[in-house]
């Protein structure tokens, strides 16, 4: 009894003694956000809809400023980060796999290296696949015998399209892609138009424009991206969407049998990177424990936090938010794929899509 | 709908409501009148605060900064023809004219006038437009907006000015430089010379600010003295307000470009106030008066820049699709405020676009309140010599185009496209068709492909297609035919004469075009149509037009002063540039003020200091205010 009380007295003591050690790190001092993409965009909604609640839970109570600097694809804003962030914790970067491609793929503009940045939060951007009843397919196992030839409308095959184009080769699915479009907005308002039948949204926006077009048999959702497992395999439903298989469950659904090989690892990588660590917030190398340990702890408190929760639904579809340290391995392994699996991407880009100037 | 109009105007019965709408308004007010700053970043400044507010509240601000913007980018337009936000290019070209003559009360009052009214009919429009407005979207696939972009080059041929063969060239030449950077229907970057500052292409801010802010300013310099030329201020004030009613008809006709333009996802303010602008001109008997000073050129563009903001915000709230930058940032603060727009807003929040609606609305009206209040003031600066002036609006202007990516590139950029607009001024050749082939170089490519890519050839028979051709058929060959009858009659003024700096920039202009078609040989077939559509012709008629200059021609040079005199002011300014880039922008603006009020203006030494300091004082005080960058040097970092 006496053991335990005396047990409670140390862990309460240290306890404080940490929050006290952290409060003391960023006690009265601010930090600021980059995000390399011009205002408006998801990566600085995101990192918008995160800053105040940072404010609220980082031991300390630092205030949060959010800072732009748009161009050459993200590039320019996370050289920028590379060159002027101290390793304080008090410049953070916040952006997407938009700023991780170029990086993996040795583009010369992307003056940074991201294998020596700390992974300080990560926040998902789910992807739910649907598609047109004009098409005749009603449920994932028509996809491979349509009535009228699909047709996906995407952006660009480097960006938030990759993973979903490796989805469709993977699955052996006859689509015509056609890539050019400005947003993923247009590309929704051509699908409701019709120029387009197969399209893919994020959750929150799923859930708010194109549920509304399900009820009314407009389209139909087939699939999510999937969910990690604690090692990083995509074997998971999206929890947000828990009634949609995954792109696993549908691989296994039309070819009976589990994906494998490096079509599948290559999907893991672009999807995980671009959907299940969609947002990452990034810090200098050489930051000191006690800065990451407070943003780490704040990640804990933001997930626990009712209003955090509340406006999560409408703003990210409700994903909790995860700790760096418990995804900072499998961010750096996702980046760094075996030689076989890049040069499969490598492949794909170079000769479905005409992507040129990739490097090993 | 009336009772959620009217409970949405029961939001502003609380106080706090119209103070920080007012705060709003304020903000779009002055980063609208700072030359280089538009709409992003009115909107931009806002967010750090506004995310305090509840979402009502949040909104009326950032609609109230959207709204204003382009009323006070007018003030610069006129009295400096530096374009207050590349929205107003007209206005810099015909307002300013007007300022020289003694007449900026008149243009001021007559673009403020417009800007309201254009205002508020583009929110009539956006009212009227949510129960339509979806299916009417719904209508236009890539084939129209397609065609969409083509009529906006169309009805931007009446700009050409005087020699077809120098406007032509303007044009191609605004398409070459809006296809740098990545090409939408093929993963490729064109014209960037593997720099990370071109991957995104050239930022329309500098652009404008290049081709007019530093062309104008070099030549105000040179010629010294002050703005206005002739007659002093006077009254004039009342007869802008009779020049808004005698072109009644006109103003609404702008307006009415202006909230489709808004509508239309790849169109946006700036195109919408150059398509009004060619529409004025295409549309007045005499044009002989257009480039000197025509109140019609003022009204058109400022109703529908205005009005294109209002028609942004149509497929922002019912599609979630941003209708412009600025839009794409208040959508970003919906989504915080977890407001996801769409068919249902209307139904789940309408007292939601109410507010927006009345805050638009009042925000006109502040705006032009503001505007009619501070220009009196504004105006007198026409008649200070503007040697005075110059140097802080320089410095200011620098400042404006290193926010747009904070690299030292920006500097870069708009040195050499103030040498570009110098030239074109030099040599007579119409800016006003570069700004339009830029606007509309991305939109007119991206739609081409995705037309072709999604519907083959078959789109050339769609209905709406077909009108939208018919649309622009009829009007260009009536200006064609006019232009026959009016040649004569125009090209008889002046006396023809040898022009060096024409000669030099249709030689450039043959280099430009001739590196963007060898260029392009390399490139994918999608990506390389459209820069040899633009270089081809653009080649052939530079290689044309080099001996004509050199020859004689009449060239209908802008150019006030000497020629040697002006380039002596540009290398200054290219000096000025160069300083901010390797010691940093403080230590290089403290220097060029003093030494410019000193040696230039003259000034006492005393006075120059003083002036100096006061001067970086203000500009601490808006970078702070605002949370901009500066650049750091790269020689003292």
């Amino acid at each position: 009894m006496r053991g335990l009380a005396v047990g409670l007295v140390v862990a309460v003591a240290l306890s404080v003694g940490t929050a006290w050690a952290q409060a003391a790190y960023y006690a009265g001092k601010s930090i600021e956000v980059i995000v390399p993409f011009a205002p408006g965009g998801a990566a600085d909604v995101g990192a918008r809809f995160l800053s105040p609640f940072l404010e609220k839970h980082v031991a300390g109570r630092p205030s949060v400023t959010v800072r732009n600097i748009p161009g050459g694809g993200s590039m320019l804003g996370a050289s920028f980060f590379a060159a002027n962030a101290k390793p304080d914790g008090l410049t953070l970067m916040c952006t997407t796999s938009s700023t991780i491609f170029p990086w993996m793929f040795g583009h010369p503009a992307a003056r940074y290296d991201l294998a020596r940045m700390r992974v300080v939060m990560t926040l998902p951007f789910g992807p739910v696949v649907y598609v047109s009843p004009r098409t005749g397919v009603q449920r994932p196992a028509d996809l491979l015998r349509p009535a009228v030839p699909l047709v996906y409308g995407g952006i660009a095959a480097t960006g938030s399209d990759l993973p979903i184009l490796i989805a469709l080769e993977l699955l052996g699915l006859p689509v015509k892609v056609v890539l050019g479009f400005e947003g993923r907005g247009p590309i929704r308002i051509a699908f409701e138009r019709g120029e387009t039948n197969l399209d893919f949204q994020f959750t929150p926006v799923y859930l708010t424009q194109v549920v509304p077009l399900v009820r009314d048999r407009k389209a139909i959702p087939l699939f999510t991206g999937g969910f990690p497992n604690e090692r990083g395999e995509l074997v998971t439903r999206d929890p947000v969407v828990a009634d949609l298989p995954s792109v696993f469950e549908v691989y296994q659904l039309l070819h009976r049998t589990k994906p494998a090989g490096p079509r599948w690892r290559a999907y893991e990588a672009a999807a995980n990177l671009t959907f299940t660590y969609g947002l990452s917030c990034w810090a200098p190398e050489g930051t000191p424990s006690a800065a990451l340990q407070a943003l780490y702890e704040a990640a804990e408190r933001m997930n626990a936090d009712p209003e955090f929760k509340e406006r999560g639904k409408s703003v990210t579809g409700g994903y909790p938010v995860s700790r760096g340290d418990q995804v900072e391995r499998l961010i750096q392994r996702a980046m760094r794929p075996t030689l076989e699996v890049k040069k499969y991407i490598i492949d794909l880009l170079e000769h479905k899509y005409g992507v040129r100037g990739l490097r090993l | 709908m009336w009772d959620a109009a009217l409970h949405a105007l029961g939001v502003f019965a609380d106080p706090h409501r119209l103070w920080v709408l007012l705060v709003g308004v304020l903000a779009g007010f002055v980063v609208g009148m700072i030359p280089g700053l538009g709409g992003v970043v009115a909107v931009s400044v806002l967010l750090p605060i506004i995310f305090r507010f509840d979402a009502p509240t949040a909104l009326a601000a950032l609609t109230g900064a959207l709204a204003v913007v382009y009323t006070s980018d007018t003030i610069t337009s006129v009295l400096v023809g530096t374009p207050g936000s590349p929205a107003s290019g007209p206005t810099a070209i015909e307002g300013h004219a007007l300022a020289r003559r003694g007449q900026a009360a008149r243009a001021l009052s007559a673009a403020f006038l417009s800007s309201a009214v254009g205002g508020m009919l583009g929110v009539i429009g956006l009212t009227l437009a949510i129960p339509v407005a979806r299916p009417l979207v719904m209508l236009l696939g890539s084939p129209e907006l397609f065609m969409f972009t083509v009529l906006g080059l169309a009805y931007s041929g009446s700009l050409l000015g005087a020699s077809p063969i120098k406007g032509l060239l303007s044009g191609l030449l605004g398409l070459l430089l809006g296809l740098v950077g990545p090409s939408p229907a093929a993963a490729q970057f064109r014209y960037t010379f593997d720099h990370p500052y071109l991957l995104d292409g050239i930022s329309l801010e500098v652009l404008a600010l290049g081709i007019f802010g530093i062309a104008e300013i070099t030549s105000l310099l040179a010629r010294g003295g002050a703005i206005a030329r002739e007659a002093p201020l006077g009254a004039g004030w009342l007869e802008g307000v009779r020049d808004v009613l005698r072109h009644r008809w006109l103003l609404l006709r702008g307006s009415l470009i202006g909230v489709w333009a808004g509508v239309l996802p790849a169109i946006g303010a700036t195109a919408a106030a150059w398509m009004s602008y060619g529409h004025a001109v295409a549309t007045t008997p005499d044009r002989s008066r257009f480039g000197k000073g025509e109140i019609r050129g003022v009204i058109a563009p400022e109703s529908a820049n205005n009005a294109a903001t209002a028609g942004d915000l149509i497929p922002t709230l019912l599609f979630s699709v941003p209708g412009g930058p600025a839009a794409a940032v208040i959508l970003g603060a919906l989504y915080a405020y977890g407001i996801y727009p769409g068919p249902r807003l209307v139904e789940q929040h309408l007292d939601l676009v109410y507010v927006i609606v009345w805050s638009f609305a009042l925000a006109n009206v502040l705006g032009a309140i503001l505007a009619f209040g501070t220009s009196p003031l504004v105006a007198r600066l026409t008649h200070i010599r503007f040697a005075l002036v110059a140097p802080p609006l320089l410095v200011t202007m620098v400042l404006s185009a290193y926010q747009t990516t904070r690299h030292s590139g920006d500097l870069l950029a708009l040195f050499a496209l103030g040498i570009l607009g110098w030239l074109m001024k030099a040599a007579g050749w119409p800016r006003a068709p570069l700004l339009v082939g830029f606007v509309l170089a991305r939109p007119m490519e991206r739609y081409f492909w995705l037309t072709v890519e999604l519907h083959g050839w078959r789109w050339l028979t769609y209905p709406g297609v077909l009108a939208i051709a018919a649309l622009m058929v009829g009007p260009t060959l009536w200006s064609l035919l006019r232009d026959r009858r009016e040649a004569s009659s125009r090209r008889a003024k002046g006396k023809p004469e040898g022009s060096v700096p024409g000669a030099l920039l249709a030689i450039l202009a043959a280099v430009l075009f001739g590196y963007g078609l060898w260029e392009a040989r390399t490139y994918e077939w999608q990506a390389r149509l459209l820069p040899m559509v633009a270089s081809a012709p653009g080649l052939i008629l530079a290689l044309v037009q080099a001996p004509l200059a050199l020859r004689g021609e009449v060239t209908g040079s802008e150019l006030e002063a000497p020629p040697g005199r002006e380039l002596v002011q540009l290398l200054v300014i290219g000096a000025y540039l160069g300083g901010c880039w390797l010691v940093g922008y403080f230590w290089a603006s403290l220097l060029y003020l003093l030494a410019f009020l000193r040696y230039a203006a003259r000034l006492q030494p005393a006075a120059a200091l003083s002036y100096t300091l006061a001067g970086l004082a203000v500009l601490w005080g808006i970078i702070r205010a605002f949370g901009l960058a500066w650049p750091s040097g790269a020689v003292l970092r």
